[in-house]
Protein backbone atom coordinates (compact mmCIF):
# COMPACT_ATOMS: atom_id res chain seq x y z
CA UNK A 1 0.00 0.00 0.00
CA UNK A 2 1.04 3.48 -0.75
CA UNK A 3 2.27 5.71 2.15
CA UNK A 4 -0.45 8.48 0.95
CA UNK A 5 -2.89 5.86 1.06
CA UNK A 6 -2.25 4.94 4.53
CA UNK A 7 -2.14 8.58 5.03
CA UNK A 8 -5.77 8.79 3.82
CA UNK A 9 -6.74 6.02 5.83
CA UNK A 10 -5.30 7.50 8.68
CA UNK A 11 -7.24 10.73 8.27
CA UNK A 12 -10.21 8.93 7.39
CA UNK A 13 -10.30 6.96 10.62
CA UNK A 14 -9.86 9.57 12.86
CA UNK A 15 -12.72 11.72 11.23
CA UNK A 16 -14.82 8.69 12.00
CA UNK A 17 -14.01 8.19 15.74
CA UNK A 18 -14.30 12.55 15.79
CA UNK A 19 -18.37 11.83 14.40
CA UNK A 20 -19.34 8.58 16.38
CA UNK A 21 -17.71 10.91 19.49
CA UNK A 22 -19.99 14.31 18.48
CA UNK A 23 -22.62 12.16 17.95
CA UNK A 24 -22.75 10.55 21.58
CA UNK A 25 -22.15 13.48 23.08
CA UNK A 26 -25.16 15.19 21.08
CA UNK A 27 -27.08 11.87 22.00
CA UNK A 28 -26.84 12.02 25.88
CA UNK A 29 -28.87 15.35 25.87
CA UNK A 30 -32.33 14.56 26.21
CA UNK A 31 -35.37 16.74 26.01
CA UNK A 32 -35.86 18.45 28.94
CA UNK A 33 -32.32 17.93 30.05
CA UNK A 34 -31.69 20.95 31.61
CA UNK A 35 -35.30 21.23 33.27
CA UNK A 36 -34.83 17.55 34.41
CA UNK A 37 -31.32 19.04 35.84
CA UNK A 38 -32.79 21.47 37.76
CA UNK A 39 -35.20 19.50 38.92
CA UNK A 40 -33.18 16.88 40.57
CA UNK A 41 -31.51 19.57 42.78
CA UNK A 42 -28.17 18.69 41.57
CA UNK A 43 -27.95 21.38 39.02
CA UNK A 44 -28.85 25.19 39.28
CA UNK A 45 -29.38 28.45 36.90
CA UNK A 46 -26.14 30.72 37.05
CA UNK A 47 -26.42 34.79 36.46
CA UNK A 48 -23.67 34.22 33.77
CA UNK A 49 -26.41 32.26 31.53
CA UNK A 50 -24.97 28.52 32.01
CA UNK A 51 -25.83 25.83 34.64
CA UNK A 52 -23.61 25.07 37.34
CA UNK A 53 -23.67 21.79 39.67
CA UNK A 54 -24.10 22.20 42.86
CA UNK A 55 -22.29 21.11 45.63
CA UNK A 56 -20.47 17.58 44.54
CA UNK A 57 -22.63 15.51 42.16
CA UNK A 58 -22.15 12.02 40.22
CA UNK A 59 -19.83 12.61 36.67
CA UNK A 60 -22.55 11.92 34.85
CA UNK A 61 -24.66 15.05 36.12
CA UNK A 62 -21.49 16.47 35.61
CA UNK A 63 -21.36 15.69 32.19
CA UNK A 64 -24.75 16.68 31.41
CA UNK A 65 -24.76 20.07 32.80
CA UNK A 66 -21.04 20.34 30.59
CA UNK A 67 -23.69 19.24 27.13
CA UNK A 68 -26.19 21.34 28.04
CA UNK A 69 -23.95 24.57 28.90
CA UNK A 70 -21.96 23.85 25.50
CA UNK A 71 -25.34 23.94 23.21
CA UNK A 72 -26.44 27.21 25.40
CA UNK A 73 -22.73 28.94 24.62
CA UNK A 74 -23.42 28.12 20.91
CA UNK A 75 -27.47 29.65 20.99
CA UNK A 76 -25.22 32.75 23.14
CA UNK A 77 -22.50 33.01 20.15
CA UNK A 78 -25.33 33.14 17.48
CA UNK A 79 -27.69 35.86 19.01
CA UNK A 80 -24.18 37.97 20.28
CA UNK A 81 -23.17 37.76 17.16
CA UNK A 82 -26.28 38.56 15.24
CA UNK A 83 -27.20 41.50 17.94
CA UNK A 84 -23.61 42.69 17.60
CA UNK A 85 -23.29 42.48 21.54
CA UNK A 86 -20.77 40.27 23.37
CA UNK A 87 -21.05 36.68 24.09
CA UNK A 88 -21.38 37.58 28.05
CA UNK A 89 -24.14 39.76 27.56
CA UNK A 90 -26.15 37.86 25.48
CA UNK A 91 -25.56 35.35 27.68
CA UNK A 92 -26.14 37.63 30.41
CA UNK A 93 -29.67 38.35 28.91
CA UNK A 94 -30.91 34.88 28.70
CA UNK A 95 -29.98 34.00 32.44
CA UNK A 96 -32.62 37.00 33.28
CA UNK A 97 -35.35 35.12 31.00
CA UNK A 98 -34.23 31.44 33.15
CA UNK A 99 -34.37 33.16 36.22
CA UNK A 100 -37.75 34.74 35.34
CA UNK A 101 -39.35 31.56 34.01
CA UNK A 102 -37.58 28.52 34.28
CA UNK A 103 -36.22 28.77 37.81
CA UNK A 104 -39.21 26.91 39.88
CA UNK A 105 -39.63 26.76 44.16
CA UNK A 106 -37.20 24.37 45.60
CA UNK A 107 -34.92 24.62 42.83
CA UNK A 108 -31.50 26.35 42.71
CA UNK A 109 -29.80 29.56 41.05
CA UNK A 110 -26.59 31.33 41.82
CA UNK A 111 -26.11 35.33 41.38
CA UNK A 112 -23.38 37.50 40.79
CA UNK A 113 -22.50 36.97 44.73
CA UNK A 114 -21.93 33.24 43.20
CA UNK A 115 -23.37 31.71 46.19
CA UNK A 116 -25.87 29.13 45.83
CA UNK A 117 -29.81 29.89 46.72
CA UNK A 118 -32.82 27.70 46.94
CA UNK A 119 -35.97 29.53 45.15
CA UNK A 120 -38.91 29.54 47.58
CA UNK A 121 -42.12 30.61 46.87
CA UNK A 122 -41.06 34.53 45.71
CA UNK A 123 -39.79 34.79 42.76
CA UNK A 124 -35.85 35.09 41.91
CA UNK A 125 -34.13 38.38 42.73
CA UNK A 126 -32.85 40.00 39.76
CA UNK A 127 -29.91 41.15 39.25
CA UNK A 128 -29.89 44.89 38.63
CA UNK A 129 -29.63 44.99 34.75
CA UNK A 130 -32.12 42.79 34.18
CA UNK A 131 -34.56 45.37 34.15
CA UNK B 1 26.24 23.96 4.73
CA UNK B 2 25.43 20.58 5.60
CA UNK B 3 24.59 18.41 8.50
CA UNK B 4 28.02 16.42 9.19
CA UNK B 5 25.40 13.52 10.53
CA UNK B 6 24.40 13.43 6.59
CA UNK B 7 27.31 12.58 5.27
CA UNK B 8 28.55 10.09 8.10
CA UNK B 9 28.02 6.06 7.43
CA UNK B 10 24.61 5.54 9.11
CA UNK B 11 25.33 2.13 10.94
CA UNK B 12 24.51 0.65 14.56
CA UNK B 13 22.33 2.53 16.84
CA UNK B 14 21.97 5.89 14.74
CA UNK B 15 21.38 4.00 11.44
CA UNK B 16 18.42 2.41 13.84
CA UNK B 17 17.47 5.71 15.87
CA UNK B 18 17.28 7.33 12.08
CA UNK B 19 14.63 4.63 10.71
CA UNK B 20 12.99 4.32 13.51
CA UNK B 21 13.09 6.95 15.37
CA UNK B 22 10.24 8.54 13.64
CA UNK B 23 7.76 5.34 15.42
CA UNK B 24 8.18 7.18 18.82
CA UNK B 25 6.93 10.38 17.72
CA UNK B 26 3.62 9.89 18.33
CA UNK B 27 3.99 8.60 21.72
CA UNK B 28 6.28 11.57 22.69
CA UNK B 29 3.79 13.90 21.50
CA UNK B 30 0.64 12.18 22.83
CA UNK B 31 0.22 13.95 26.17
CA UNK B 32 0.39 17.43 23.95
CA UNK B 33 -2.03 16.33 21.50
CA UNK B 34 -4.67 14.99 23.80
CA UNK B 35 -4.66 18.25 25.50
CA UNK B 36 -5.55 19.86 22.53
CA UNK B 37 -7.74 16.77 21.56
CA UNK B 38 -9.78 17.72 24.84
CA UNK B 39 -9.88 21.49 24.65
CA UNK B 40 -13.14 22.20 22.59
CA UNK B 41 -14.83 19.94 25.57
CA UNK B 42 -14.89 22.38 28.16
CA UNK B 43 -14.69 25.55 26.40
CA UNK B 44 -16.83 27.15 29.22
CA UNK B 45 -15.42 29.11 31.83
CA UNK B 46 -17.94 30.43 34.57
CA UNK B 47 -17.24 33.84 35.45
CA UNK B 48 -19.76 35.82 37.22
CA UNK B 49 -17.96 39.36 37.70
CA UNK B 50 -19.04 40.37 33.66
CA UNK B 51 -19.50 43.85 33.12
CA UNK B 52 -23.58 44.03 31.71
CA UNK B 53 -25.14 46.83 30.18
CA UNK B 54 -28.48 47.05 30.41
CA UNK B 55 -29.38 49.03 27.34
CA UNK B 56 -27.94 45.52 25.85
CA UNK B 57 -30.29 43.52 28.09
CA UNK B 58 -33.32 45.41 26.94
CA UNK B 59 -32.35 45.47 23.42
CA UNK B 60 -32.19 41.49 23.87
CA UNK B 61 -35.21 40.56 25.93
CA UNK B 62 -37.13 39.39 23.31
CA UNK B 63 -34.80 37.77 21.70
CA UNK B 64 -34.58 35.73 24.74
CA UNK B 65 -37.31 35.13 25.47
CA UNK B 66 -37.63 33.41 21.93
CA UNK B 67 -34.57 31.33 22.32
CA UNK B 68 -36.20 29.82 25.99
CA UNK B 69 -39.22 28.95 23.63
CA UNK B 70 -37.06 27.75 20.58
CA UNK B 71 -34.93 24.94 22.57
CA UNK B 72 -36.38 24.00 25.72
CA UNK B 73 -33.96 21.36 26.00
CA UNK B 74 -31.39 22.98 26.94
CA UNK B 75 -33.26 25.71 28.81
Amino acid sequence: MKRSTKLILAAGLGLAIAVAGATAASAMLQPGEAAELRASGAAGEQADGYMGVVGSPASDIRSKVEAVNIRRRAHYTDLAAKRGVKIEEAAATVACEIFRDRVAPGQFYRLTDGIWRKRDAAPVPLPHYCG
Amino acid sequence: MREPVLTEERTGATHYAMRWGWLFAPVLLGPAACVQVSAPDKPIEINLNINIRQEVVVRLQQDAKDLLKKDPGVF
